[in-house]
C-alpha cells in the first residue's frame, strides 16, 4: 500500500533539516488508509460487517484529515507562494524559463515549515499514489494470483491393472480432467514391470514405470522410437474409463526422441543426446481397487537401471529446461507451487 | 491562421492561401477552439530534406501495415471465440471452430482473417526493413537515439503481437509454438519459472492461457504500441528526417570551410524550439 | 562551457551544430512533406495493401480443398492445422516463420549445459545490442564508406539471420512417422532382398534415424556415422546384433543407445537389414 506520508512522529524535528518536506505531520492520513485496508479486507471476508466498520473508519479519519489539512486554509488569510525551488540555469540542457519570469527575485521562503504549495504537492502525490494502489493491487493480484493458487490435484483413472500385460509398452493417452475436456489429454509411455518387494514393509507391490512425453528441452511432444501397435500387428486397445476414453497402443521402443529440436531419450527416459537437461518427467501412481491411476508428474535428473530395479533421481516438479543437478540447478531457486 | 512570409509568395503559395480562405467554416471553427487543424498543417507542410528517397518509405508503409492489423483486428474480434474448451456437438474446440467458421462460411471472413494473417507477416517485415534502412543511413545517430529505442520496442512489441496472436486459432502449430514460446520463458533464471506459469495462468497451457494471450493480443500489447508509434511519429516530426549518406546535398553537411560553430551562441541547445504546440505553430507556412 | 577551446570542439557541441546546420538547410532548402515525400509514402501503401490483399486471395483460395476441408494444404500453407491435441503422438512442431531464426538456434546448442544460452542468453545479448546500438556509435558519420564494422556487422547479422531462418524453414526430424514412407524408396535404391524387409521397416521406426542418415533419410544433427552402405564393411549378423545390444561394449566410448529392448528376434531382423545394406545405387 503506498502511504501519503511519512507516518513518523519525528517528522517535526527533521522537518529542520530535510530540504523538501511534507505536510504538517498528521496521523489521520494513516487511519483513512487503514479504513480503506479495512473495506477490501471486509469485501472478501465479511461485507455487511467489517466493511461498514472500515467505511465508518475512512469517513471518520477522512473528516479529521480534510479538517486538518484545511485548517491552515480556514484559520489563516490565504496567501499563495511561488514555487520555492530555484530554477535550474539553462545550458544545462533544460528549457530555460521564460524570459518575462527570468529576471523576477524569487521571494524570500523561511528554511523551516511547509509552504502551501509544498503541501499541495505532497497531498497531490500521495492521494495519486493511493489511488494507483487502490487500482493496482487488486488488478494485478487478479492477473497473477490465480495463475498460482488453487492448482487442483488430478486423478487419472487408466482402467484395470491386467490390461496391462507384463513387460509390455503402451503409448497411453488419457484425459486428465473431464471437466476440462481435450484441453487435458496428455499422453505417456507405460510399462507394467511386475511386482518388487517394498524396502520397507517387505511385501510384494506392483511396480509401473510411467514417463511423461513432454520434451525435458522445451515441453514439445515426444514420440517413441520404435514400431507401434500398426507395424507389430497388435490391436489398439480403447477403454472407457471414469476419465473417459483412455487410448493404449502397444509400442515396442528403443528409446524416445522429440520432433523440435532433437532431443533423444533412452526407453528409461534418460538423456542421451540432443539439448534435454534432464530425464523425462514421470507420473507417480497407485492402484486403486485393481485400477492404475495416475497421479501429479515428477521431475528426474535421470535414472539407474531398468524396470522394478530402477533407482530414480527424483526432484519436485520442474518446468521443461530447468537443471535439476549440476551448477545450473541454482539458475531456478523457487518454483512456482505445483499441486 | 495568420500567415506569415519573409519574400514574396510565389503562385502555388498564393493558390493555397486563397484555398485557405475558402476552406470550411466548420474548420475555422475546430483550429479556434482547439489547434488542431493548425497541428495537421504543420505535420502536413513542415519541410523534409529534398533528397529523401524511396528507402523512406518503409516507415509508413510498416504503419499502412499496423493500421491494417488494427483493423481486421476489430472486426475479427467480432466473430471470435477465445474458448478452449471442446464443443459437445462436434468434439473439436470451440476456438478452432470459430476460427474455421470465419474461413469458410461468414461472407468476407476469408478475406479479412487472411489480412490479418498475411498482415502480421508483411508488418514484421516491413519494420525489420525499415530498422535496416535507418541503420544504413545511420539516422539512429544524434538526436534520434531514443527513437531508436523506441522502434526497437515496437519492434519487440510487434514480435509479441505475433507470438500471442499464433494462440488464437488453437491448431495444433498454434499450440505447440506456444507450448515450446512459454517454456523458452521459463529457462530464464531466477523468475523465469513464474514468469511461464504467470503466461500459462496455471501449471498446464489450457483455457485460462488462451482467454489471456487474448486480451494481450488485442488490448494490452495494441495499446502499447500505438503509444509507442505515438511517440515516435512524433520525435520523427521533432526531429526531422535525414537525407540519405550518400546524398551530394545532404541536409546538414559538413560546410565546404571550417567554420567556429562551436562559438556560435544558441547552438549548444539540440533544439532551438520548445516542443508542444508552440512548434506546432512555427512553420506553417510550407516552403518559406 | 565557455573553457572549450575553439580549435577542439567536444562531441557533443560538433553534434549540435550539424543538427543545428541541418534543421537551417531543411528550413532553406527542403520541400514540403505534402505532396512531395507523402506521394512516395502513399505509393508505398498502396503497394503493401495490394499485397496483403493479394496473400490473403492467394491462401484461400489455393487452400480450398477437396471437400472444403480446411486443414487442406495450398501454396502458402492450409487455412488452419487440425485442432489442438496436448495429448499428440505424431505431431512435429514448427513455429511461424519470423521464429525460425530463434527455433534453429535452439537446435544449434544441442548440449544441456547450453541451453539457456539458445534460449535466453543470445536473444537478450542480440536485444540488449540492438537497443544499445546508438551508444555504442556515437561518432557522427554517416557515409557507408567510412563506417566499415558498422558495415560488417550489418552484412553478418543479415546474413545470420537468413541462414538460421533458412535452416529453420529446413529443418526435418527423423521421426519414425515420417521416415516409414521412405523405406519402399530403399528397397529400391539399396536393392533390398525380401527378407531385409522387416529389418527395414524397424530401422525406419526404432528412432535409428535420428541420429544416423541412410539413403538420404534422416538427421545429421548430431553426427553419427552414415549407414548407407554399412553392409560393404561385412561386420556380420552376430557383430550387429551384439552392437545393438550394448554398443559401448563392442566399441568402448561408443556414446550410442542401447537397442537391447527391442528383442533377440528383432535385433536379427534389423541385423540382416544392417548387412543387406551395400550401398545406393
Amino acid at each position: 500500500m503506498v502511504e501519503p506520508e511519512h507516518p513518523s512522529t519525528d517528522t517535526e524535528h527533521e522537518s529542520l533539516h530535510e530540504e523538501a518536506h511534507l505536510p504538517p505531520p498528521t496521523l489521520w492520513p494513516i487511519g483513512f488508509a487503514i479504513g480503506i485496508v479495512v473495506v477490501l479486507v471486509g469485501l472478501v471476508i465479511n461485507p455487511e460487517l467489517i466493511s461498514s466498520i472500515g467505511g465508518a473508519i475512512t469517513v471518520v479519519f477522512g473528516f479529521l484529515w480534510a479538517r486538518d489539512a484545511t485548517a491552515e486554509l480556514r484559520g489563516e488569510p490565504i496567501v499563495v507562494e511561488p514555487e520555492r525551488r530555484q530554477m535550474r540555469e539553462a545550458g544545462h540542457g533544460m528549457t530555460a524559463p521564460p524570459a518575462d519570469q527570468q529576471g523576477v527575485a524569487l521571494p524570500h521562503v523561511p528554511e523551516t515549515g511547509v509552504t502551501r504549495s509544498r503541501f499541495l504537492e505532497g497531498a497531490t502525490l500521495g492521494l495519486g499514489g493511493v489511488i494507483g494502489g487502490l487500482i493496482t493491487v487488486p488488478v494485478a493480484g487478479f492477473a497473477v494470483l490465480p495463475g498460482f493458487l488453487g492448482q487442483k490435484q488430478h486423478k487419472v483413472d487408466l482402467g484395470p491393472v491386467s490390461k496391462f500385460p507384463l513387460s509390455q509398452w503402451f503409448v497411453t493417452t488419457f484425459i486428465v480432467d473431464p471437466i476440462e475436456g481435450e484441453v487435458s489429454r496428455r499422453t505417456a509411455f507405460i510399462r507394467n514391470n511386475g511386482t518388487v518387494s517394498d524396502p520397507k514393509t517387505k511385501k510384494q507391490v506392483p511396480s509401473f514405470t510411467i514417463i511423461s512425453n513432454h520434451c525435458a528441452h522445451l515441453g514439445c511432444p515426444v514420440q517413441a522410437n520404435g514400431p507401434t501397435g500398426a507395424i507389430l500387428g497388435q490391436p489398439t486397445v480403447i477403454e472407457h474409463t471414469k476419465n473417459g476414453r483412455v487410448k493404449l497402443d502397444p509400442v515396442v521402443p528403443a528409446g524416445y526422441g522429440c520432433p523440435c529440436h532433437g532431443g533423444q531419450y533412452d526407453i528409461e527416459g534418460n538423456r542421451t543426446a540432443g539439448p534435454p537437461v534432464r530425464a523425462l518427467d514421470r507420473y507417480a501412481f497407485e492402484i486403486d481397487n485393481g485400477n492404475l491411476i495416475l497421479l501429479s508428474t515428477y521431475s528426474v535428473s535421470h535414472v539407474v537401471g531398468t524396470g522394478a530395479q530402477a533407482k530414480i533421481y527424483k526432484y519436485k516438479e520442474a518446468g521443461p529446461g530447468e537443471h535439476l543437478d549440476g551448477p545450473e540447478q541454482w539458475f531456478y531457486p523457487l518454483q512456482p507451487p505445483h499441486h | 491562421m495568420a500567415t506569415t512570409y519573409r519574400r514574396t509568395p510565389t503562385k502555388a503559395e498564393l493558390r493555397r492561401q486563397r484555398m485557405e480562405e475558402l476552406v470550411n467554416y466548420p474548420l475555422d471553427w475546430l483550429e479556434e477552439r482547439s489547434g488542431l487543424v493548425g497541428g495537421v498543417r504543420y505535420f502536413l507542410f513542415r519541410n523534409v530534406p529534398s533528397d529523401v528517397n524511396w528507402m523512406q518509405t518503409l516507415g509508413s508503409a510498416a504503419l499502412t501495415a499496423f493500421l491494417v492489423q488494427a483493423i481486421t483486428g476489430v472486426i475479427l474480434a467480432m466473430y471470435y471465440t477465445p474458448s478452449a474448451s471442446t464443443d459437445p456437438a462436434t468434439g473439436k474446440p470451440v476456438a478452432w471452430e470459430s476460427i474455421v467458421n470465419i474461413t469458410d462460411h461468414v461472407t468476407m471472413g476469408w478475406l479479412v482473417r487472411g489480412m490479418h494473417k498475411w498482415g502480421a507477416s508483411v508488418f514484421i517485415i516491413l519494420m525489420f526493413l525499415h530498422m535496416g534502412r535507418v541503420f544504413l543511413f545511420g539516422a539512429y545517430k544524434y538526436p534520434r537515439e531514443l527513437n531508436w529505442i523506441v522502434g526497437v520496442l515496437i519492434l519487440v512489441m510487434g514480435m509479441m503481437e505475433g507470438f500471442t496472436g499464433y494462440l488464437l486459432p488453437w491448431d495444433q502449430t498454434a499450440y505447440w509454438a506456444s507450448v515450446v514460446g512459454i517454456n523458452l520463458n521459463g529457462t530464464a533464471p531466477f523468475l523465469g519459472p513464474w514468469l511461464a506459469q504467470f503466461l500459462r495462468g496455471g501449471q498446464e497451457i489450457g483455457g485460462e492461457t488462451l482467454t489471456r494471450f487474448y486480451s494481450l493480443h488485442m488490448l494490452v500489447i495494441p495499446a502499447a504500441i500505438i503509444g509507442l508509434i505515438t511517440l515516435h511519429l512524433y520525435l520523427v516530426i521533432r526531429l526531422g528526417v535525414t537525407s540519405p549518406p550518400w546524398s551530394k546535398e545532404a541536409a546538414g553537411m559538413e560546410p565546404e570551410e571550417e567554420e567556429p560553430v562551436t562559438a556560435r551562441p544558441g547552438l549548444t541547445r539540440p533544439v532551438p524550439r520548445t516542443a508542444g504546440g508552440t512548434a506546432m505553430q512555427a512553420e506553417p507556412g510550407g516552403r518559406d | 562551457m565557455a573553457a572549450i577551446p575553439k580549435e577542439k570542439p567536444s562531441r557533443i557541441d560538433e553534434a549540435r551544430a550539424q543538427f543545428a546546420r541541418y534543421k537551417a538547410d531543411v528550413k532553406a532548402r527542403g520541400k514540403p512533406f505534402y505532396p512531395y515525400a507523402m506521394f512516395h509514402d502513399t505509393i508505398m501503401s498502396l503497394v503493401v495493401v495490394c499485397v496483403i490483399i493479394g496473400l490473403a486471395a492467394m491462401w484461400k483460395w489455393s487452400a480450398w480443398g477437396p471437400g472444403h476441408d480446411p486443414t487442406h494444404k495450398g501454396l502458402l500453407g492450409p487455412e488452419v492445422d487440425p485442432p489442438a491435441d496436448p495429448g499428440t503422438t505424431s505431431f512435429v512442431p514448427r513455429p511461424d516463420w519470423y521464429f525460425y531464426f530463434l527455433f534453429y538456434l535452439l537446435r544449434i546448442f544441442k548440449w544441456p549445459e547450453s541451453v539457456f544460452l539458445g534460449t535466453i542468453g543470445v536473444p537478450t545479448i542480440a536485444l540488449i545490442l540492438l537497443i544499445g546500438l546508438p551508444f555504442l556509435d556515437r561518432r557522427r558519420e554517416r557515409r557507408l564508406s567510412a563506417r566499415p564494422v558498422a558495415m560488417v556487422a550489418a552484412v553478418l547479422t543479415v546474413l545470420s539471420m537468413a541462414v538460421l531462418t533458412w535452416k529453420g524453414a529446413t529443418a526435418n526430424e527423423a521421426l519414425a512417422s515420417e521416415v516409414i514412407a521412405d523405406v519402399p524408396h530403399w528397397v529400391q535404391v539399396e536393392n533390398l532382398p525380401s527378407n531385409a524387409l522387416p529389418g527395414a521397416k524397424l530401422f525406419a521406426t526404432a528412432g535409428c534415424t535420428a541420429c544416423h542418415t541412410y539413403a538420404g533419410a534422416g538427421g545429421s544433427n548430431l553426427g553419427a556415422p552414415d549407414l548407407t552402405d554399412i553392409g560393404t564393411r561385412n561386420l556380420g549378423i552376430d557383430f550387429q546384433i551384439r552392437h545393438l545390444q550394448c554398443p559401448s561394449c563392442v566399441n568402448p566410448g561408443s556414446p550410442m543407445p542401447h537397442f537391447a529392448s527391442l528383442g533377440n528376434e528383432r535385433l536379427h531382423q534389423l541385423a540382416v537389414f544392417l548387412e543387406a545394406s551395400k550401398g545406393a545405387h
